[in-house]
Order: C-alpha cells, then structure tokens, then sequence
C-alpha cells in the first residue's frame, strides 16, 4: 500500500469515525443519566434524514433551512419517546426499561416504514458538499472534511455546555444521583429530557451527514449504525462523552482499516464492531476512560 | 392428589393426541402450519424464557442459537442431490457431503451443537450483567450470521439452504413441545431451578449462599440454547428454506415479544402467548401487502408490525407481568374453580 | 489455631480507603462484634471476608488456609455464611425456597439427574427438604414456610436471613447489624436467638452492630473501627473504659439513639 492509499483509507476512516461519534455521544448521554441503552436512539438518527429529506425534496425549501428545521424536530422527538417509553418506568426493573426501549425501536422503525415507505429513498446532496477536492495525490469529497470539523466543533461546544453551564450541571448531578440531585433543588425530569433532546438533536446531524455521504435512507437504516456506535460508546467508556468520540473515531478508523488492509475479511466487516466489543468488555469493561464502579453491597 | 394429577395430565396429552391426529387428516396445509409455528414458538418462547425469565439474564442472542440448530439440522438431513444443487459456488465441504442423518438424530445434533455454541458465547458474556450481557448476545448473535453468511463452503452463505426434507409435521412439532414443557417444569421445580431464580432475584445473595453463579448461568444459557437449536431445526424444516437473514434480530424480538406477553417467570404464560401471538401474526396478516413468506422469514412490512412494536410497549409500559406473571396453572387451582360452583350459595372455600 | 485470621487487609475505592489495615482473629465458639460509627468501614470488612470484594491488600486466612481472593460462593462452601445489613432475601420466593436454596451447594447430583429425577437427586431432595423444614421449626419460621419471603414482617424476615445462612452449615457465621430496626423487645429477642443458635449449631459468631445492649451483653471480644483504623479491640470492659472509643463512638451514639 503506498501512502496516498493509506492517507486515501485515514482520511475515509476519520470521516466514518465521526459520524460514528456523533452518534455515540447520545448513547453515551443517556446511559450516562439513566443508566439505559436507548435502544431507539439509532431510529432517531433515521428519522432525521427522512425530516430533512421531506423538508428538501417534498417541500423544496433551502438545505440549510431544512437541516436546521429537522435537527430541532428530532430533538423533540427524542423527547416524545423518553416521555412515552422511559419516564413510566423510571423505577421499573432493568429488563422492562430495556424492553420498553427495544420496543420503542421498532415502533419507530415500523412506523417508517408505513409512513415513508420500505423502498430506500435517494437523498439529495447539495453540490456544495459533493466537490471533489484534490490534496496532493489525494482526491476527497469536500464532504469528508465537513464532517470530522463539524463533529469536532459540536464536540467543544458540548463538552462546555456540560461543564460550564448551569444545564450541564443538572446533568451531571442527575447522573450521580437522581434522588440527591432532586434534593438539591435540580427538576430531574427536565434535566432527563433535555439530555434526549441534545443528544437526539447530535444524532440528527450525524443522520444527515451519513444521508449527504451515503445517500440512500431507508427505516433500517439506523439499526447497524445505532449498534455500533453504542459499542463505539462503551470503548470510549459509557458515559463519557469524549469517550464514546474516541470510540467512534477507533471503531471508524479500524473498520476501513480492516477491509482495506485485510480484503479477504470484508464480509466479516460488521462483526468487527462486535468482536472489539467483547474484547473490550473482557479485558476493560469500563471502556477507555470510563471510570470503574463496583456495586455497593 | 399427586396421582389424580398425573392422571389428568396423561388424559390431557391423550386428548391433544387424538386432536392432532384428527387435525393431521382435516386441517388444511395452511392451518397445519400455523400449528406446526404455534409449538415450535412454544419450544423457543420456553427456552428463552428459561434463560430471561427463570434466570433473569437478559440474553438477546436466540436467533444465533435458533440459527446453528437449523443449520446442522439441515445440513445433515438434506439429501445429497439436493446438497448438490444447493452448493454450485463451492462444494460442501466433507464430511458433510457424503452423510444424510434420520430427523431426529438430526434435530438433537442442531440443539447440541447450539448448546455448544452457548457454551464457547457463555465464557465471556456470562461474566457480564445486564444491558452489558444483552448487548454482548446480542453481538454474539450478529456474528453468527454474519459467519454464516461468509462460509460459503458450509452454509452455503447468503445464498441460504433449499430444499431442506420437510420432516417437521404436528406429531414431531406436538411431541417435542411437550417434552420440553416437561424438562423446563422438572428443571425449574429442582434444586438448580431454585438456584436459577435466587440468581435471578439477587446475585450477590445467591453467590453468599454458596451459588457458583458462572457455572448456573451456563448451564442456563446451555440448556435454553439447546431447545433453542431444536426449534430452529424444527422450524428449518418446516420452511423448507432457511438463509442467514432470517436469523436476524427480528426473530429474537418476535420471542422476545411472546414472554413478555405471557409472563416472564411463567411457563403456562409462555405457552399461551406463543399460540395467541402466533396466530394473532397470521390473522393479522391481511393489514400488510399481500406477502407469502413464511412467518419467520417476514420482513418488516408495515402496519402489522406497527401493531405488534406497540403491543410489546404496551405491555411492558401497563401490564408489565405480562398474562400470568409468576403464576402457572395447576390442576388443583383448576378444580377448586370447578368446585366454588357459583349455583351453590357460598360454594367451597 | 485461630479459626479465622485477618492480616493487614485494606479495601481502597479509588481515593477512599474505606478499610485501612484491619486485623483480625476469630476463635472456636467465641461471639465477636464489630462496632464503629457509620461509614467506618465495618461492612467492607465482611465484604472482604466473605469474598464480596477482593482486599486492595493483605490476606486472609480460614483454618489456616489462605481464602483471599476466592469467589463468595467458595468462602460460604468452606464454611463462612453471613447475613446482609439490608435485608438480601429472595424476595419473590417462599420461606422454604429461601432456606433449600442455601442447601444448594451440597447437592451432589448433576442438572441432568434432578431433571429426570434419578434416584441419587430424589434422595438429596428428599433429605434437603426435610432438613430445611426441620430448621426452619427450630427457628421459629415453621407455621411460615409457604408465605412468599417478602410477605413476612420486618423482625422475621431477619431471622429467616439468619437461618438461610445457617441452612449452608456453616462454622463462622456473619451477621451485619442483625438488630437494626428492632426495638427493645425484639432485641431482648434476638440475642437470646444469637445465642441459642451459637450452642445450637456450635458456631463461631462475627457481629456488626450498634445495639451497645446487645453487643455488651454477649461478646466475648469487641473491635471499634473508626474511619477504616482499628482504634481499640478487646473485652467490652475494657471498649466501654476507652477514651478513644467514647471520643469516636459512643458519645455519638448514645445521642443518636
Ligand atoms: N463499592 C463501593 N464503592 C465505593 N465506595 C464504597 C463501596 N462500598 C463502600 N464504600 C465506602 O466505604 C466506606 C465504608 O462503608 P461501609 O463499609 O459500608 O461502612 P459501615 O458498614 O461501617 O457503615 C463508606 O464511605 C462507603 O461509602
Ligand atoms: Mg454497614
């Protein structure tokens, strides 16, 4: 493999990875406040490019409205489905949560297909997004610039919001504990919803990139993407949200690596997420930069 | 009291024995199948059950196990012409080739090679809890398709396997049915049944009393994979076509689905709901476009499925002990119903 | 020979060192208790005993045999049983289930025997049954056995906790805060429980708790941890005379109490 290859397969994996990572961050939020795999987050993401693929083909208006328009409309049905699946069964046993959020998943992915149809739906991509730009002996989409930059940017504007604001300070008391955190004057159910809302809203634009890059949506769509970038999410360690961007980048980067460097072995590219899964849960079940919790007895 | 018990218990499988063998000769092809689909749900409802419910390991891998077990029960029972024509890419590899196996040999081969696979899937994922047990399974499941799907020279790959001899008929179905209920009853009500559940009801209190938890939950795992391999052999058979898709996720929610419904720690739960869900897909078939699949290779296809999600959020999110809860019939509960005749002021107490 | 020894054993939770040198040594038939105010760490200490936690450091020895670092379920087969500060039953199982399940560990039949019902299982079965009725009788719980665990009033539920650890025949038995939430008269009640059962089952007991009527009256040997240091051990003459001990405990307790 000569170096452009490689930088050609780097630049590619870095790209992956960050859609990856957009993804994880809701994941890693949510397990990080409600100790609860949200199943349906990878529905949302689906969702989210239907949105904006009805905003832009049905209703003609300008991408960046559209975009916009529908990464706000997700968050609130992030918030529809905590309301609806999760809030009930706050104190229910694990397995009914789970359920519930398996549940929730199909519903979304069922409802798709009734609403919007099982056939996959092209997705247009503005030109502005799709020129070819050529580095050195490289030549990338202008796209897989964009988006490790706009993950990056979300990424610091998150990682603020949580530590900086007074929002991101109900989260993280929500998170060590609901019932202290009641206490201390914090609206848990609000500080729950609004984390489904950020989250779902950053899945969103992970949706609409992965639309723009691979333009084909269809109601499955979410369902690989959304278990692998929960895998992505417990590498970088669960409830960590610089964690679960590690994670993604890794998982994106050591998927095109595979099939790059070992061909024989593209089929068995979807099982590489689940295989460094279980790697990871063995030997370091607390992820990356998870920090260990051993139950109170 | 014991022995009245087991008297009406062999006169109930004496009377289902007379209803198949009357349904084997009168029932039309479409209404046998969706028996046939009723007791093979009932088999995987059960054996997952065992693992969910009785256990309490949340495993999300059944439609893995379901896939090994249909599989080798394939593989050994297809005949050689047939195996032939299925493999024109690659040649089958030996000695799986050459060998055509009896049904029933066949389908324990399917249960014991799942039962394996637990086996080797258990040593790492049973030393996880919870949502990071099922996400594992769930993986673990994922893998085993997509292995499928890449050996080509053994499953034949994503092209999938036709012509698989279709064995499966109401005797077969029935019969394995009730041997499981039986196993899974004596298994839950003895000395590892108990351990199971006090694994389930709190793990470090079961491990304090002196409960290997590594080595009950694989024999869990191993045992409800094992009915798991037989009912995809079974259900294989009944297709006469299986291929790596079928495997999919979808199969272990559609399992799922029935012991929520029928109550996560009841076997006569489990077993009404897997008949009720399972004829309620197939009445409720006409919501969806016209589709002859069989009911496990069904994609998702609509307003049916839409029903199906929102019945499963249902019950989780109103009724979350499903029909019976813990509950289980028993003739003696039946016949004191029988007995507060409510003609008879103040009945029996 | 000491029955059990503790040596230097240590539990740290990240920065937290919740249980900081802690020695210990247990002898034949003695009652030895464990006091401290809450957060002392005493708890930790069972945790490590019984295998719930593997110590950051130090070791522990059982009949001279070194137990650090094995899993709960092999301390309670060698012979150390405990019960739980909050209650830890099975709750949706019945009274009998509770104790037979703790009887588990000495059934020698394999799974495939008790599902077919092989003679050799029947037998043990038969037996196990039998025992745990017998035991539950001698603790009071035998008009009981059917009810679900849960359904049972607070005080009984603790001396079915007691009696499950007992049903694992065990020579050291644990007990962390056995009167909590008692009043004077269930607590009159309990130790005279305690004591009946230390003659009855011939056992060695290790006792947590804050009752200073219970733990004066029937130990033989007292140990104060305070911020996981052993600040005294000896007899509850010489714990009750302790200035340390009365800086750090008593003082307190007596006005919590
Ligand atoms: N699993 C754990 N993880 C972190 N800290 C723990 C854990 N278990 C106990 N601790 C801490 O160790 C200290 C001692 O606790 P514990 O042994 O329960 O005290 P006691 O039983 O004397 O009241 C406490 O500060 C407690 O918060
Ligand atoms: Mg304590």
């Amino acid at each position: 493999m000569t170096l452009d290859v490689f930088l050609q397969h780097i630049t590619n994996g870095i790209s992956l990875g960050s859609l990856y990572a957009l993804i994880a961050i809701g994941y890693t939020m949510v397990y990080g406040i409600l100790r609860l795999i949200n199943f349906a987050h990878g529905d949302i993401f689906m969702m989210a490019t239907y949105f904006a693929f009805y905003g832009v083909v049905i209703f003609s208006l300008p991408w960046y409205f559209v975009f916009v328009f529908a990464i706000i409309l997700t968050g609130i049905l992030g918030i529809i489905v905590e309301k609806t699946a999760y809030k009930t069964l706050r104190d229910a046993p694990k397995i009914s949560i789970l359920i519930s959020a398996i549940g929730a998943s199909y519903l979304l992915e069922n409802l798709a297909v009734v609403i919007f149809g099982g056939r996959p739906k092209a997705f247009p991509t503005p030109d502005l997004f799709n020129k070819v730009v050529q580095v050195g002996n490289i030549s990338v989409q202008r796209l897989t610039f964009i988006i490790p930059v706009v993950t990056v940017a979300l990424l610091f504007m998150l990682l603020y919001l949580i530590n900086k604001t007074k929002s991101g300070m109900a989260m993280r008391a929500v998170s060590k504990d609901h019932e202290t955190a009641r206490l201390m004057g914090v609206d848990v159910d609000k500080t729950i919803s609004f984390t489904f809302f950020i989250g779902s809203m950053l899945a969103a634009v992970g949706g609409i990139m992965w639309a723009l890059k691979f333009p084909q949506i269809q109601p499955l769509m979410g369902v690989i993407p959304g278990l692998k970038c929960f895998i992505a999410a417990v590498i970088g360690g669960i409830g960590n949200v610089t964690g679960a961007v590690v994670g993604g980048f890794i998982l994106g980067i050591g998927e095109i690596m595979l099939v790059a460097l070992l061909p024989s072995l593209t089929g068995y590219r979807d099982a590489f997420a689940f295989i460094l899964l279980i790697v990871i849960l063995i030997f370091k079940p607390t992820g990356i930069m998870g920090e260990k919790i051993s139950e109170k007895v | 009291m014991k022995k009245r018990n087991l008297i009406l218990t062999i006169i109930s499988i004496i009377v289902l024995a007379i209803f198949i063998f009357y349904a084997d000769s009168n029932f039309d092809a479409y209404q046998v199948r969706i028996l046939n689909l009723c007791a093979i749900y009932t088999i995987l409802g059960l054996s997952m059950n065992l693992i969910n419910g009785f256990t309490g390991l949340f495993s999300l891998g059944h439609a893995g196990f379901m896939a090994v077990g249909a599989y080798t029960t394939a593989l050994l029972t297809m005949s050689l012409a047939a195996k032939e024509q299925n493999f024109f890419m690659q040649p089958l590899v030996a000695p799986l080739n050459s060998i055509v196996w009896p049904f029933l040999p066949s389908l324990l081969a399917g249960g014991l090679m799942a039962a394996f696979v637990a086996y080797l899937i258990g040593a790492p994922a049973l030393r996880l809890k919870g949502d990071y047990l099922a996400i594992a399974t769930l993986g673990f499941g994922e893998i085993i398709r997509v292995i499928f799907t890449n050996t080509q020279n053994i499953t034949n790959g994503a092209l999938g396997l036709k012509g698989i001899p279709s064995s499966t008929n109401l005797w077969w179905s029935f019969g394995i049915a009730i041997v499981t209920i039986i196993v899974l009853l004596s298994l839950i009500n003895s000395s590892y049944g108990r351990a199971f559940k006090a694994i389930r009801e709190d793990e470090i209190a079961a491990e304090s009393m002196g409960i290997n938890l590594f080595k009950h939950k694989s024999i869990s795992f191993m045992i409800g994979a094992f009915f798991a391999g037989v009912g995809g052999g079974l259900l294989g058979s009944l297709l006469g076509t299986i291929d790596p898709l079928m495997f999919r996720f979808l199969l272990t929610f559609n399992i799922l689905l029935i012991i929520v419904l029928g109550g996560m720690s009841s076997v006569t739960g489990t077993i009404i709901s897997a008949f009720v869900i399972t004829i309620a897909q197939e009445v409720l078939r006409f919501l969806d476009e016209p589709m002859n699949f069989g009911f496990a290779v069904v994609q998702i296809t609509g307003l049916r499925m839409v029903i199906f999600s929102a019945l499963l959020m249902v019950v989780v999110l109103f009724y979350r002990n499903g029909l019976m809860g813990s509950r289980e019939f028993s003739w003696d509960k039946l016949i004191k119903l029988f007995k507060r005749n409510p003609l008879v002021k103040g009945g029996t107490k | 020979m000491s029955l059990l020894k503790a040596d230097q054993i240590t539990m740290q939770f990240g920065g937290l060192t919740a249980v900081n040198n802690f020695n210990l040594e247990l002898n034949k038939n003695e009652i030895v208790a464990l006091i401290g105010p809450n957060g002392a760490g005493k708890t930790t200490a069972f945790n490590m005993i019984t295998g719930v936690y593997n110590p950051t450091k130090g070791k522990i020895y059982f009949e001279g045999k070194d137990i650090t670092g094995l899993r709960p379920d092999q301390i309670t087969s060698l012979g150390i049983a405990r019960t739980f500060q909050n209650i830890r039953l099975f709750k949706e199982l019945s009274v009998l289930e509770n104790v037979l399940i703790a009887n588990h560990l000495n059934v020698k039949s394999n799974v495939f025997e008790a599902i077919f019902k092989l003679p050799r299982y029947m037998k043990e079965e038969k037996s196990m049954i039998s025992k745990s009725i017998e035991l539950l009788d001698k603790v009071g719980l035998g008009d009981l056995k059917y009810e679900k665990s849960s359904s049972l009033p607070y005080g009984k539920q603790r001396r079915l906790e007691i009696a499950r650890a007992l049903a694992t025949n065990p020579k050291i038995l644990l007990l962390d805060e056995p009167a909590a939430g008692m009043n004077p008269k269930e607590t009159e009640d309990l130790t005279s429980f305690i004591k009946e059962i230390k003659e009855q089952f011939d056992l060695t007991i290790f006792m947590i708790e804050h009752h200073m009527q219970v733990v004066m009256g029937i130990s033989n040997v007292i140990y104060v941890l305070d911020y996981g240091i052993t600040i005294a051990q000896g007899s509850p003459y010489d714990i009750q005379n302790n200035q340390k001990v009365i800086e750090a405990y008593l003082g307190v307790s007596e006005n919590d109490a």
